[in-house]
């Protein structure tokens, strides 16, 4: 049927015929396009179907036009109905078409922000500083090429003496050398200040010593507290806080006299081995126990050195390897490769 | 040091059963750090401290271990020789006046007619079991008495002094000497030497000479049991680079007492074996003896120390079984002490007012209480400490910083070769440190950059497959000044090349402006502002290479570029700051509220000669900057098609923005095209200025 200019004939005109033309043209419908040409061919407001039907109705009898009216509405609620719900089934399909176009294989990997680290003496480093900060202490911190004096002599080693030597001392030309040990940065500190002290000492230190379980530079934290009454008690108590933070809570510490020459009394401070517990491993050689650092109350002449009367105070100190300490907890077999500086290992230590 | 158990126990009233005497050495401070069976016997390895040179002998430890074990020191009963010596020619000792610091007292013991043999069976076991080669009967008496004793002694044959003549001095230039060992050896002033008439005949307290040792044809002996001062026989054995079982301990301080009784003992022990007579000892002093020391210590104070209770009755124990002859002292509080002599050394820098210290009693009252004694106790808080130091504060802030940007952190030693040394142009004056002793030849000089390092670190990372590589590293750098003090400066380096990260994670090629952005994020983090000017650098390729100075200044305090010298395909770039540039404290600063009313963002591309700097450019927007811009900032810079040879398209992005009202579109067209105007006029290319 094509769209006529002329008036139409009513009587030759079946609007049953129509409804079927139209629902035979619907049915067929699955894309956008054609529904728009559908409804623009039908429902259009100049060249619409529906509309020419209706274009001579003003020249027909009254009652005729009426039913005709009727029979032309009826036909073009029947083509909106049918063409809404056409809309209704393609914006669905469209829906879906859209759905499927946006979707991701959510198994792929995320893409991850590219980060770094820390080195692992920095964090454990950074561990104790935390701990020792919330018992009150401050950070201090000092040159790491030292002299005689700060390294040794107000340390109570006396010129010439073989504790020197177990201390494998790096000189520098003209008479310096680099510090065997961070204790120069508690002489400062004691020389440049009264007591109450409490600081922690870390840093690097330097020996002359290099093999699979030494290396010629590491780094240390020392702990120092003077005051009035420190006692050897308040050493043990302290090491037992700081110990059991930085190794497991059921860590048992445990205290041998020793000889260092800046304490006196000295002790060497085992813990249980924490790769065993206790319980004996090879770590530990079987013993339990694992040597953690050295310890002891501040020589009576480290503090005259410093100026403070032994007579008024009293004080602590220990030192630690930290080195040694990232190695236990990460794994590393070691020393030397803390220093390769492996991003394969350094990507994997984490606080 | 290895003791053996059996040896030990010849000491010991109730002798000990292996473990126990481990464990309660241990606990003494005397530290078993292994056993080791041998036969019946066990051999202990002990840690002797370098201040107990008294326990480096078996009744020294036996006097330690019979107080911790609860039992009583059996010391050997010694006989006196005192026959008097046949006549004045029979030996004559002297001690030159200028050895008499190094040498307080010598004592010269005669035995006429011995007969020199192999030991028996039981000496020569004795010491096997410590390592120690039997020789004949005199001289395994003299290492057996110095094992009992600690005391070491030297046997001359006494016929082969020239003269019978020993005097102590020493050496004259020039002197050479034979030792036991067979070495010719070059002696100076420093060795303290026992000389005969002529020349020297032993290096004093650390070995004796080949031409007077005793022999099989040896019939009198002579043996000397002195006391040389620690540094004397540290001075010469260090020197010719000797180190005995004499030596050991002189350097550590023998007991200056022990030389008559460990004269007597060897004595007696010679006779009992090799036959013959002992004479009666000659005992010359210099005059120089150690004092006797003395001190107290008063209970309450050391209870007060060690924050335990202690008996006075524990406390008179334990100081009389070390042989400090506690007395009454006239307190109900203070003991009196006596230094025993074979503890001086360890005692010996007294107090000002010369008394012992406090702490040196102490000790040894509390090593044998037990550490295990005393409880633990948490000092009481008396608030925080001062504040922590700067240098501590700002490195943990950069470290988060560049860690959070993507770089791994790098620890390296601070020794460089000299080539490393002089690969970089380092950021200050001054030369480098050198090391007396380095451990070789890689690590002879302190490092006065970070670079050398990092570059290492990176080619490290390279040769085993990295796709790509970004380290920092935060250390001290080293130099002399310019009067011969060492100076420090903390210094920050990064470097960086290949790919970012994995291509899935959006990785893509490093270049020079993400290391250099890194480092000027950091100091912008720091409230600092860097500027970059190009500079020639050793180590970095020329043209790509640069120094930062602070705003305001020119003295450099950075450097960054691409690295030259090294074979790697990868191009590697790399940045160096001195950590001083970043301030410790940041002020806080308030944050600026942003404009409530939109701003209008037009970008402006200008096509310009490769020869006109970045600098140049923002200088220019600064000059002319319009009263309504709020911002600009570089989007792209593009070189390639359209873009004629020799010239590059810049992309600025300007952003207009009043904090008042809403901008309308023709005021800012009216500015941003005078901008515009301006910046074509002065820099902008087109083709036939530059294809011409």
């Amino acid at each position: 049927m094509t769209s006529s200019s002329l008036p139409p004939s009513f009587e030759s005109t079946d609007l049953d015929a129509l409804a079927r033309e139209f629902e035979q043209q619907a049915s067929g419908i699955t894309e956008r396009a054609e529904w728009d040409a559908l409804r623009v061919e039908w429902l259009g407001r100049k060249q619409g179907r529906l509309r020419t039907l209706l274009a001579g109705l003003g020249e027909l009898p009254a009652e005729q036009r009426k039913a005709w009216g009727r029979g032309v509405n009826q036909l073009k609620q029947t083509v909106e109905e049918r063409l809404e719900g056409l809309d209704a089934e393609l914006r669905a399909r469209e829906r879906r078409a859209e759905r499927l176009a946006l979707a991701e294989d959510v198994s792929l990997p995320g893409r991850r922000p590219h980060i770094g680290r820390l080195h692992p003496v920095t964090l454990v480093t950074r561990e104790i500083e935390t701990i020792f900060r919330a018992m009150g202490y401050s950070v201090a911190e000092g040159p790491e090429v030292e002299d005689d004096f700060h390294n040794f002599g107000a340390l109570n080693f006396p010129p010439d003496h073989p504790a020197r030597e177990e201390q494998d001392t790096l000189f520098l030309e003209g008479g310096l050398l680099l510090r065997t040990h961070t204790s120069p940065v508690q002489i400062r500190t004691m020389m440049q200040r009264k007591p109450p002290i409490r600081i922690i000492c870390p840093g690097r230190v330097y020996r002359n010593d290099n093999d699979l379980r030494h290396s010629p530079v590491f780094h240390q934290v020392e702990c120092l507290m003077v005051d009035r009454g420190v006692t050897f008690g308040h050493l043990k108590g302290t090491l037992e806080a700081f110990l059991t933070r930085l190794f497991a809570p059921q860590t048992r510490v445990l205290l041998r006299p020793s000889y260092f020459p800046f304490v006196e009394p000295g002790a060497e401070v085992d813990i249980t081995c924490p790769f065993c517990a206790g319980s004996g491993c090879a770590t530990c050689s079987q013993s339990g126990w694992m040597e953690i650092l050295g310890a002891g109350m501040v020589d009576p002449r480290v503090l005259a050195a410093c100026d403070l009367d032994p007579e008024v105070y009293s004080g602590f100190a220990f030192g630690l390897g930290v080195d040694r300490v990232a190695m236990i907890r990460y794994g590393f077999p070691n020393i030397r490769m803390l220093f390769d500086n492996d991003q394969r290992l350094l990507r994997q230590v984490r606080a | 040091m290895q003791f053996s158990v059996d040896w030990l126990n010849q000491y010991l009233q109730a002798p000990a059963e292996t473990d126990r005497l481990a464990e309660r050495l241990t606990a003494v401070g005397l530290a078993v750090e292994g056993r080791e069976p041998s036969g019946v016997d066990t051999l202990l390895d002990i840690d002797v401290g370098p201040n107990r040179p008294d326990c480096m002998n078996y009744l020294g430890l036996a006097r330690e271990a019979a107080l911790a074990l609860g039992t009583t020191l059996q010391p050997p009963s010694v006989d006196v020789p005192d026959r008097p010596l046949p006549s004045d020619e029979a030996i004559q000792i002297r001690i030159d006046p200028a050895a008499a610091e190094a040498c307080p007292r010598y004592v010269g013991l005669l035995i006429e007619g011995v007969e020199v043999g192999a030991s028996p069976q039981w000496l020569q076991d004795r010491l096997r079991s410590i390592g120690s080669r039997p020789i004949n009967n005199v001289v395994d008496v003299t290492n057996f008495v110095l094992w009992e004793t600690g005391q070491p002694l030297h046997a001359f044959d006494r016929d082969r002094l020239t003269d019978r003549q020993i005097v102590v001095r020493f050496a004259r230039p020039g002197e050479t000497m034979t030792t036991l060992d067979g070495e010719s050896r070059r002696l100076n002033e420093a060795t303290l030497v026992i000389a005969d008439e002529r020349s020297p005949v032993a290096l004093a307290g650390v070995m004796g000479g080949l031409e007077s040792e005793v022999t099989g044809r040896t019939a009198n002996v002579l043996l000397e049991s002195a006391h040389f001062a620690p540094t004397a026989v540290r001075r010469g054995a260090t020197r010719l680079g000797l180190h005995t079982d004499a030596s050991h301990r002189f350097e550590r301080g023998a007991d200056p007492e022990a030389c008559l009784s460990a004269a007597w003992r060897a004595a007696a022990m010679i006779q009992q074996i090799a036959g013959g007579n002992a004479y009666a000892a000659l005992v010359v002093d210099s005059g120089k003896l150690p004092p006797t020391l003395h001190g107290e210590l008063s209970v309450s104070r050391l209870e007060r120390f060690a924050g335990l209770q202690i008996s006075r009755t524990d406390v008179e124990r334990i100081l009389g079984a070390l042989g400090f002859a506690p007395d009454g002292g006239d307190s109900e509080d203070r003991v009196g002490i006596t230094v025993p002599s074979w503890r001086y050394y360890d005692f010996a820098q007294t107090a000002p007012d010369g008394a012992v210290w406090f702490a040196d009693i102490a000790d040894e009252v509390m090593r044998h209480v037990g550490f295990d004694a005393i409880p633990a106790e948490v000092a009481a808080a008396q608030g925080p400490d001062a504040e922590s130091a700067p240098s501590y504060r700002r490195r943990h802030r950069l470290q988060d910083h560049l860690s959070a940007s993507g770089y791994l952190e790098a620890f390296n030693y601070a020794f460089l070769s000299e080539s490393e040394s002089e690969a970089f142009d380092p950021l200050f004056d001054g030369e480098p440190l050198r090391l007396a002793n380095p451990i070789s030849e890689r690590y002879e000089l302190m490092r006065r950059s970070l670079l050398p390092g990092l570059l290492e670190s990176a080619l490290y990372n390279l040769r085993r497959d990295a796709a790509g590589v970004q380290l920092f590293e935060v250390g001290h750098l080293f130099a002399s000044s310019a009067d011969g003090e060492a100076v420090e400066h903390e210094a920050i380096g990064l470097i960086g090349g290949g790919l970012s990260a994995l291509p899935w994670d959006g990785g893509r090629k490093i270049e020079l402006i993400d290391v250099k952005g890194a480092i000027e994020s950091l100091a912008a983090e720091f409230g600092v502002e860097l500027v970059a000017r190009a500079e020639a650098r050793s180590g970095l390729e020329p043209g790509t290479s640069g120094v930062w100075s602070l705003a305001g200044g020119s003295d450099p305090v950075g450097q960054f570029g691409r690295l030259s010298g090294h074979n790697e395909q990868e191009a590697l770039f790399a940045a160096e700051l001195l950590a001083r540039t970043l301030p410790a404290e940041i002020p806080l600063k308030a944050v600026r509220i942003p404009s409530r009313f939109p701003a209008v963002v037009m970008d402006l591309t200008l096509t310009h000669s490769l020869a006109v700097s970045w600098t140049e450019l923002t200088e220019a927007i600064e000059a002319l900057r319009p009263s309504l811009l709020a911002d600009y900032h570089l989007k792209v810079r593009y070189r390639g098609e359209r873009v004629p040879t020799g010239a590059v398209a810049t992309t600025i992005s300007f952003v207009y923005q009043s904090d008042e009202r809403s901008l309308t579109q023709d005021e800012v067209n009216e500015k941003h095209l005078a901008l515009l105007n301006e910046l074509d006029r002065r820099f902008a290319v087109h083709d036939e200025e530059v294809g011409g």
